[in-house]
């Protein structure tokens, strides 16, 4: 990462010579990734190419942007410092704001996805996210960071009612409240996929509860405030519960008891997202996402250092013949399914939801949001590359047993690994069982979700690096606990944020339901959403298919159609600035999203092929004198994706006229900032 | 507020010093130690330490039990809210 002002002693032609330097080893990355075909080649060309990307990104676009576009201003007091009250609003150094706000922003998405898409190879994937990310979420994270930080670090719903109208904030408010549900109920599903019959797995999830009580208690009454502390102890005792799996799970009485179905443990954790959307958070949540946010930060410089370290080779090819379409991980073609399966690690709607949330009361001064807002969005792009390394360091034969599902593969090992071989990817049955034995699984056919095979790649990358095979199992069954720790996080904190805009909203209908600490209220609210959320969830292990087929595009559609809303509200305020010349900076990234995300929308209703098409699959269904419920399933997906799509349209067309009047002079270009107050840090500097 | 907490005063080199500098011994020690204080207030920040001492200054309070609770019951709410990314 590189701060402000690097290399600025350099004598200029030395900066010169660098950056041509810089430019040319990303081009040469870029293009052995792109054009080298035949041979394996070692992951670290796509760190190189991202690294290199990321650094000319950061030093010329995101210069250029805080120059001509945004005019940052060094001497504008923030509102950390305007309204500075030591709770909410608080200046902060700019490197600690950049460990917040990417603590913050980095959750299983840029892991996931990456995953996932890397059916159609490794390189759609990686030219996706390094591009997506300079060019587009980099750049949504910055201005909506910035515009955030200039109306005294209001939200994005706020801003976007403040600026685009009633319609805008309305839409704003429908498109948070469906992602944050689409999110539970896939990030649900993928934990269920990766601890079914796995009682290893369970175990030390289960273990996480307990843990975390402990934690509470430790933290609150032994050692008050002490958290990183408490955290390391957390983490130990979490290290401890991982070798108590593997005793479980050798231990035939104990693990008849944590070999769990996929409906069971999908009753379990919807019942865990009601108990924590409805108890207080200091018992178990609060020191659960400490647990998990320390585990986080820790594993994920650590899968840095291995890659790094074993500079492993790529065994997936550069282009796979899923290109077509008929990905047994997800149906459709490249565009626009690879543009929204990753999301989180080229752009992503959530994160102006965090980068209008509390990242803008902690800025102290309007140049560091580039920083902030532009590197933090370059560190999650690289663990999104990190991602598609673990998963094309596998074999594609062991990493399309494992994400196929049933559906299309066969139940039985023999029937999947004939088929995988069947496509050009050899593997055999006793391969993948002397594999799932390595990892200290039962089997590891038909784990769809993407944490399984991510696990299964970070294991081999990390027991390769450090403990050999021997301890393989150790290290496939911490990245579980790892993935699925931080999921339930999200989980439990999602269901709660949920909560509370639905309480938000009802209050308006009956006051009563507006209040936060009523106990009716809360429970009524909780089970709305964890109701909402447990529907899609049940829906995705009933699935044939595997659930990911349908939720995982749905979540993707509903994540870029936030970013479309962000990028709106973006362009429209830099038209209002009176700087429409510069619009295109957002406006190329909103066109690009509005084509993926509407695309993907209508392939998703309408296509005729019943693995893509909502509506396909119901009529065939229904041909097949199929389960009611699955048909309607379909239905109401095919419903919530069109309904989204009609309510961004709405907003497009509203900021559109917006921008149209501003241009034409019909109205004035005003936009909602704070007023300009004079910073009393630059009279210290002086 | 704490030495190491996240306020103005962490000591971080906002820009660099004119001329390139000798890395001396020392100066690669001052660098390391630094940077170790900035990690440290990062995670401060993060661990919500940082949020508990400001809340001891503001409340002129000794840490206890008791004022932790208080503390907690404070940022439950902003907590609460905060979205988690995925």
């Amino acid at each position: 990462m590189l701060p402000t002002g690097f290399l600025s002693p350099m004598p200029k032609l030395v900066r010169v010579i660098f950056w041509i330097a810089v430019s040319l080893l990303g081009a040469f990355a870029l293009a052995t990734i792109a054009l080298h075909r035949g041979e394996q080649i070692n992951a670290l060309w796509l760190v190189v190419a991202a690294v290199s990307t990321y650094a000319v990104g950061y030093r010329f676009y995101s210069s250029f942007i805080s120059a001509k576009v945004l005019a940052l201003d060094p001497l504008r007091a923030t509102p950390a410092e305007r309204l500075e009250n030591g709770r909410d609003f608080v200046p902060t150094n700019k490197w600690v704001v950049f460990g917040h706000h990417f603590a913050a922003i980095a959750g299983p998405g840029p892991l996931v996805g990456p995953v996932l898409a890397a059916q159609f190879g490794y390189l759609p994937g990686t030219l996706w996210i390094i591009a997506g990310a300079v060019l587009g979420g980099c750049v949504q994270d910055f201005v909506i960071l910035l515009f955030s930080v200039r109306r005294d670090g209001k939200s994005l719903t706020a801003m976007a009612k403040s600026e685009i109208g009633r319609v805008g904030g309305f839409v704003a408010y429908v498109a948070v409240l469906s992602i944050i549900v689409i999110l539970l109920a896939v990030t649900a599903l993928i934990v269920v996929n990766a601890l079914k019959a796995s009682p290893w797995g369970a175990f030390t999830i289960a273990m996480t509860m307990p843990i975390a009580v402990l934690m509470g208690l430790y933290l609150r009454r032994i050692r008050p405030g002490k958290v990183l502390e408490t955290s390391l102890l957390g983490f130990v005792l979490v290290v401890a519960a991982i070798f108590g799996g593997q005793w479980v799970s050798q231990t035939p009485s104990w693990a008849a008891i944590f070999t769990l179905t996929a409906p069971t443990l999908a009753v379990l954790i919807i019942l865990y997202g009601f108990a924590a959307s409805a108890l207080p958070v200091w018992l178990l949540l609060t020191p659960r996402d400490y647990l998990s946010t320390f585990v986080k930060l820790g594993t994920i410089s650590l899968l840095a250092v291995g890659i790094v370290a074993l500079r492993p080779s790529l065994n997936m090819p550069p282009l796979t013949r899923f290109a077509d379409g008929n990905g047994p991980v997800f149906a459709g073609k490249i565009f626009p399914f690879a543009f929204i399966t990753i999301a989180c690690g080229a752009i992503s709607g959530f994160h102006s939801l965090i980068s209008s949330g509390t990242t803008p009361k902690l800025i102290r001064r309007e140049t560091e949001t580039r920083f902030v807002g532009y590197g933090g969005m370059m560190a999650e792009s690289m663990v999104a590359i990190m991602a598609m390394i673990a998963a094309c360091v596998l074999q594609p034969g062991v990493y399309f047993s494992v994400n196929s599902p049933a559906g299309i593969v066969g139940q039985a090992p023999e029937a999947a690994a004939a088929t995988i071989s069947s496509w050009g990817f050899p593997v055999t049955a006793a391969q993948m069982a002397t594999l799932a034995h390595a990892v200290g699984e039962q089997t590891l056919f038909n784990r769809t979700g993407g944490a399984p095979a991510f696990a299964v790649g970070m294991a081999q990358i990390f027991s390769n690096t450090l403990g050999g095979q021997a301890v393989m199992a150790l290290w496939y069954h911490f990245a579980i606990m790892f993935e699925a720790l931080f999921i339930l996080t999200i989980i439990d904190a999602g269901t709660r944020v949920g909560r509370f805009m639905l309480q938000d909203a009802l209050g308006h209908i009956w006051k009563p339901l507006g209040r936060t600490s009523w106990y009716p209220s809360i429970f009524f609210t909780s089970a709305l959403i964890v109701a909402a959320w447990g529907n899609f969830l049940w829906q995705g292990i009933k699935d044939p298919l595997g659930g990911i087929n349908s939720l995982w595009p749905l979540f993707g559609i509903c994540n870029q159609l936030l970013a479309t809303v962000a990028l709106c509200v973006a362009t429209t305020i830099i038209v209002k600035m009176g700087r429409a010349r510069y619009a295109w900076v957002t406006l190329g990234t909103l066109c690009w999203l509005v084509a993926v995300t509407f695309t993907a929308s209508w392939h998703k209703i309408l296509d005729p092929n019943p693995r893509i098409g909502f509506l396909a699959h119901a009529r065939q269904l229904t041909a097949a004198g199929a389960n009611p419920r699955l048909i309607f399933n379909d239905r109401l997906d095919a419903a919530v994706t069109a309904v989204l799509v009609v309510m961004v349209a709405t907003i497009l067309i509203e900021s559109g006229l917006e921008c149209a009047r501003v241009i034409s002079g019909s109205k004035s270009a005003a936009t909602k900032e704070s007023p300009f107050v004079l910073t009393k840090l630059a009279e210290e500097q002086a | 507020m704490s030495s190491v907490s996240c306020s103005a005063d962490t000591p971080v080199r906002e820009k660099p010093q004119p001329g390139m500098a000798k890395a001396t011994p020392n100066r690669i020690f001052a660098a390391i130690i630094r940077s170790s204080a900035v990690l440290v207030a990062v995670l401060q920040e993060i661990f919500d330490e940082s949020a508990y001492q400001r809340f001891l200054e503001r409340s002129r309070v000794q840490s206890s039990a008791k004022a932790y609770a208080m503390f907690q019951q404070e940022t439950e709410h902003a907590k609460s809210r905060r979205p988690r990314c995925c």
